[in-house]
């Protein structure tokens, strides 16, 4: 057994480490086109339409309109469709856009879910170009004459920006806010230099009205509807383009359970979205992104399998030193004070461990560099990153257990 | 942007590097933990003066053995303890692929000088009165016999506590040792985990309190 976990465990770090060695190749060699700035060069601005599809956002979507009321960009529309909302939202909505003709409400009793409100919206729109954004989330005034510049290159179907957290409080907000740096901005913005970019992210992306009609809108029975629609775009062999200055702050779940709820959504609606598209995988009529996708899962399914392993052994050994105990009336403490230090004693196994915790870090910290975070306010995050870790194989392993069980997915 | 194929190439020599940099660096601590067993087993050298005080007892008498033990081989106890510790912690962190034969080879050595210095640790304990332990431990692989691991950690447990109080010896009947294999007909063992007390053995696996009881007779 121990021999075929090592063989493993070497084969799946060799992987990991290529992937993040791939990473930050891209990010040295990208390194100016990291900052790009397309110039804004249109002789009027092309029409937006902004949809922000709401349920039960009673209390919070007067942030949202309050931060679309200072969006510098005169040629736009805001379509907020209520999705069936039981609360206030609707007249919180009618009370904060009244006289501001930009603004129109779309108050639907009935729910859709989101990929729904959005269809709805679209039809509606009158924009060259769609942005579709979370009614809890807040964009920068400029964001407009950032993004819409790329559409300039007709093969781009769609923009994504920087999605930064807003106000994390709680531990685990202050971890996975560092997530969303690296995770949904940084390395997305590495994604898009080759076409690899496997989603829009829903809290704000910019779409070709034209390429929406073209593939047929968001997919209604999809609960990741960002990610299944950027496959889509990738599909009909467009480009997803990414402005890493442009930015969204989107808030997180509050506390660990709804986080946990969130992701299980995220992940078993990415293994969905990679099954309606399994004829992509190591395609290469669709390029590079084939690969990369089937890359990019291969990793997590090895590496949870490589967690789940090392979690039985870890355990059978720990199980077995209680045992052990019970001949010496579970002396622990004699136990624990014989522990000693010896480098001598670390296995390579252990040294490849080791330098693959130094190695995240190292990989975080570049990351929040280049992305310009203050590291010294980050310290929480970054100390408890390691717990990153975990929380994947975890949130994966319910995903597959969700999906495999056949249970249908939740939008909420 | 666009992407050179070479990109994919330098990434997968950058990894390669790193991961024959983690080998090379996994083979330095390899050899260093070898030189250490090697350091470590010149004791070994010293243990042959055992056979010279053994003779020199049987010609001289008991007065001599005492004054051999005292002057030295009581020391060497707890050496030979933690370099049988050390030997068996180093043979696991190098064990990753396949069984080293140099662990074997010093365990093998080990295991024979344990019989000598043994032998004359039960001697000198009769003839100058001693009120040391000795404790002979015989056990298999894990694989065949699960609980001998068990009965090694209470043993362990043991030594920790009470140090120089008692000898223990460790004895693994795989390595097919002659010398073992008599001691181990001399007391009739045929079931492991075997530890024998004083002389007296004890097969099965047997507890702290159990040991400690006999320790205490």
């Amino acid at each position: 057994m121990n021999v075929v976990y090592n063989i493993f465990l070497y084969f799946v770090w060799f992987l990991a480490t290529y992937y993040v060695v791939m990473m930050l190749l891209l990010i040295f060699i990208g390194r100016k086109a990291l900052r790009e700035k397309v110039k804004f060069d249109f002789k009027k601005e092309p029409f937006v339409s902004v949809i922000i599809p709401a349920y039960n956002e009673e209390g919070k979507i007067r942030h949202t309109i309050n931060s679309l009321k200072k969006v510098k960009y005169d040629n736009i529309e805001f379509i907020i469709v209520s999705d069936g909302s039981k609360d206030g939202t609707g007249r919180e909505v009618r009370e904060n856009i009244k006289g501001n003709p930009k603004f129109i409400f779309i108050d639907r009793k009935e729910n859709k879910g989101k990929a729904g409100s959005l269809n709805d919206g679209i039809a509606k729109a009158r924009g060259e170009f769609i942005a579709t954004m979370d009614a809890d989330s807040v964009i920068e005034p400029g964001i407009f004459y950032k993004t819409v510049p790329y559409f300039k290159d007709p093969k781009v179907a769609a923009v994504a920006v920087s999605v930064l957290v807003k106000n994390p409080h709680s531990f685990f907000n202050k971890v996975f806010e560092l997530e969303y740096v690296i995770g949904l901005s940084l390395m997305l913005k590495v994604f898009s230099f080759f076409n690899g970019v496997f989603v829009t992210p829903g809290p704000f992306s910019i779409y070709r009205k034209s390429v929406l009609r073209e593939i047929g809108g968001f997919d209604p029975n999809s609960v990741t509807e960002d990610m299944e629609i950027a496959y889509r775009i990738q599909k009909h062999h467009y480009k997803i383009a990414m402005c890493m200055e442009a930015k969204v702050h989107t808030i997180l779940p509050p506390t660990f359970k709804k986080i946990t709820i969130q992701r299980r959504r995220w992940y078993s609606g990415a293994i969905l979205t990679l099954v309606k598209h399994k004829d992509m995988l190591l395609n290469k009529k669709h390029g590079i992104f084939g690969f990369v996708v089937f890359f990019n899962y291969l990793l997590i399914i090895l590496g949870l399998i490589l967690f789940i392993s090392s979690l039985y052994l870890g355990a059978s050994n720990a199980v077995k030193d209680v045992l052990h105990l019970r001949y010496s009336s579970f002396d622990l403490i004699s136990r624990i004070k014989s522990i000693e230090i010896d480098f001598l004693l670390l296995s390579r196994a252990t040294v490849l461990g080791i330098l693959s915790l130094l190695f995240t870090f190292f990989v975080l910290l570049t990351g929040l560099v280049i992305m310009r975070t203050d590291i010294t306010k980050k310290k929480i995050g970054i100390v408890g990153y390691i717990v990153m870790f975990f929380l994947y194989q975890y949130f994966w392993f319910i995903s597959i257990i969700k999906v495999i069980g056949g249970k249908k997915i939740k939008w909420r | 942007m666009e992407i050179k194929k070479s990109v994919f190439l330098i990434a997968f020599l950058i990894t390669a590097f790193l991961l024959i940099t983690i080998l090379f660096l996994g083979n330095i601590l390899n050899s260093q933990r070898k030189t250490a067993v090697e350091d470590k087993m010149t004791i070994i050298s010293d243990l042959n003066d055992v056979q010279t005080y053994s003779l020199l007892s049987s010609v001289y008498g008991e007065k001599l053995a005492c004054l051999a033990f005292n002057s030295k081989l009581a020391a060497w106890d707890q050496t030979l303890w933690k370099l049988g510790v050390k030997l068996e912690q180093y043979r696991v962190a190098t064990e990753e692929f396949a069984k080293d034969p140099f662990y074997l080879q010093q365990k093998t050595t080990f295991n024979e000088n344990e019989v000598l210095y043994m032998a004359f640790l039960t001697k000198a304990k009769k003839e100058c009165n001693l009120s040391q332990t000795v404790i002979s431990f015989y056990y298999k692989k894990a694989e065949v016999c699960p609980k001998c691991d068990d009965q090694s950690f209470v043993l362990s447990d043991i030594k920790r506590e009470l140090g120089d109080g008692v000898s223990i010896f460790s004895y693994d009947d795989d390595l097919n040792i002659t010398s073992i294999s008599l001691l181990q007909k001399y007391y009739d063992i045929k079931e492991y985990p075997c530890v024998v007390i004083n002389e007296k053995p004890f097969c099965g696996i047997r507890d702290k309190s159990f040991i400690e009881s006999r320790i205490n007779i």
